[in-house]
């Protein structure tokens, strides 16, 4: 079953918003993210500054490739890899025990520890970026439509930014109140 | 469909408000969380003792103009001490500005600092003291035998010294006017004397 193209756009348009704020935290502060990957302990030495340097280009690229109807379907395969990828970085660091060293998920406010929780926030990020990599049923777009799908993506937008806020406090809450 | 149509603009423009303000609730506790931060551990200080006059002492700000510290005055003084090697003083320093703001009429606040003048100017700019009172030297320090930073001294109007400590979040700031108000030097001693008042009615 083909899904409404209206769904297929917002998500597209989420996943590239998510996309191009992390790049744009990662460009602004490219030594804080070098030794936020470097924290992750996953790349010899010698790759972690191209690493680091490369990543965030790739995300404004997707970000960007996910507006464009003709790239969607590849970027948000790519995205949804990309993010997967992160995913599969912070289970290896959990599984090794590493629970201390920060995510570096969301902006510089919001320095928190890498928990499980943070594997559902990816699961999310990559079912968002499969349903924009589906075939979407071809009709006629309105006005009304092109409203549907900004709204509903800047609606997307704000919880998603409430739900990394809450995860972000989570981990000062249970130290406020000593746990 | 008219109607359905504009329903449905009217509910996403409202979901959209929503998602805004659960979005500014966060922020705000995030905020709180980061005042609400652990406060150290206290400590039992020597120097000058609370209720008794405060020692007087004469220092240049830093344009050069004389400040009296300890002097009787038409307003009371809140001398905060600072670094600009400090973080926990940088993020009082919102807090003070709202005191000197808020109590512009009965308290004059005085920044004492030490160190690198290039530091010092970083600091000012940064948070936009320029102009107030800002004294940068040993002096004072030394006079009020300030060990741990930041601290805090508060001397009343007629010079006497009525509360001082290492503050380390906004409520230890709050703490030094409620010392004021109550006249007593610690928590401890305010409650021996109130316990005592108390048992003197009873008899």
């Amino acid at each position: 079953m083909q899904p409404d193209p209206i769904f297929v756009i917002a998500a597209a348009l989420a996943v590239a918003v998510i996309l191009a704020s992390a790049a744009t935290h990662k460009l602004r502060a490219p030594a804080r993210f070098a030794s936020q990957l470097e924290d992750y302990q996953l790349l010899p030495q010698a790759l972690v500054r191209p690493v680091a340097r490369v990543l965030p280009c790739i995300e404004a690229v997707l970000a960007f490739a996910l507006l464009v109807p003709a790239a969607r379907q590849v970027a948000a395969f790519a995205a949804a890899a990309l993010l997967a990828g992160y995913a599969l970085a912070i289970a290896i660091n959990l599984w090794r025990g590493r629970r201390d060293i920060d995510c570096g998920c969301a902006g510089p406010q919001q320095a928190q520890p890498i928990r499980p929780v943070l594997l559902t926030r990816n699961a999310v990020l990559v079912g968002l970026a499969l349903v924009a990599s589906l075939a979407p049923l071809s009709r006629a777009l309105g006005v009304f439509d092109g409203f549907v799908v900004i709204a509903a993506s800047a609606v997307a937008l704000l919880i998603y930014a409430a739900a990394d806020g809450l995860m972000a406090n989570s981990p000062r809450l249970l130290k406020l109140i000593g746990r | 469909m008219e109607a359905l149509i504009v329903s449905n603009i009217l509910l996403w423009c409202l979901l959209i408000a929503l998602a805004f303000a659960v979005m500014g609730l966060v922020r705000q506790i995030g905020v709180l969380h980061g005042r609400l931060a652990p406060a150290g551990a206290l400590m039992v200080d020597k120097g000058v003792a609370v209720n008794e006059p405060a020692p007087q002492v004469t220092a240049a700000d830093r344009s050069g103009r004389p400040v009296n510290f300890g002097y009787a005055g038409e307003k009371a003084q809140l001398l905060f001490f600072l670094s600009p090697t400090c973080p926990i003083c940088k993020s009082l320093l919102p807090a003070i500005k709202s005191i000197a703001k808020t109590q512009a009429h009965r308290l004059d606040v005085i920044y004492v600092s030490d160190g690198d003048m290039d530091a010092q100017k970083a600091l000012i700019a940064e948070h936009k003291l320029e102009d107030a009172t800002y004294v940068v030297g040993p002096e004072v320090g030394m006079t009020y035998q300030i060990g741990k930073l930041p601290y805090a001294a508060l001397i009343d109007n007629t010079g006497v010294l009525r509360a001082k400590g290492l503050v380390n979040s906004r409520e230890h700031l709050d703490s030094l006017f409620e010392t004021e108000h109550l006249g007593s030097a610690t928590l401890q001693q305010f409650l021996h004397n109130s316990q005592h008042a108390h048992g003197a009615h009873n008899h």
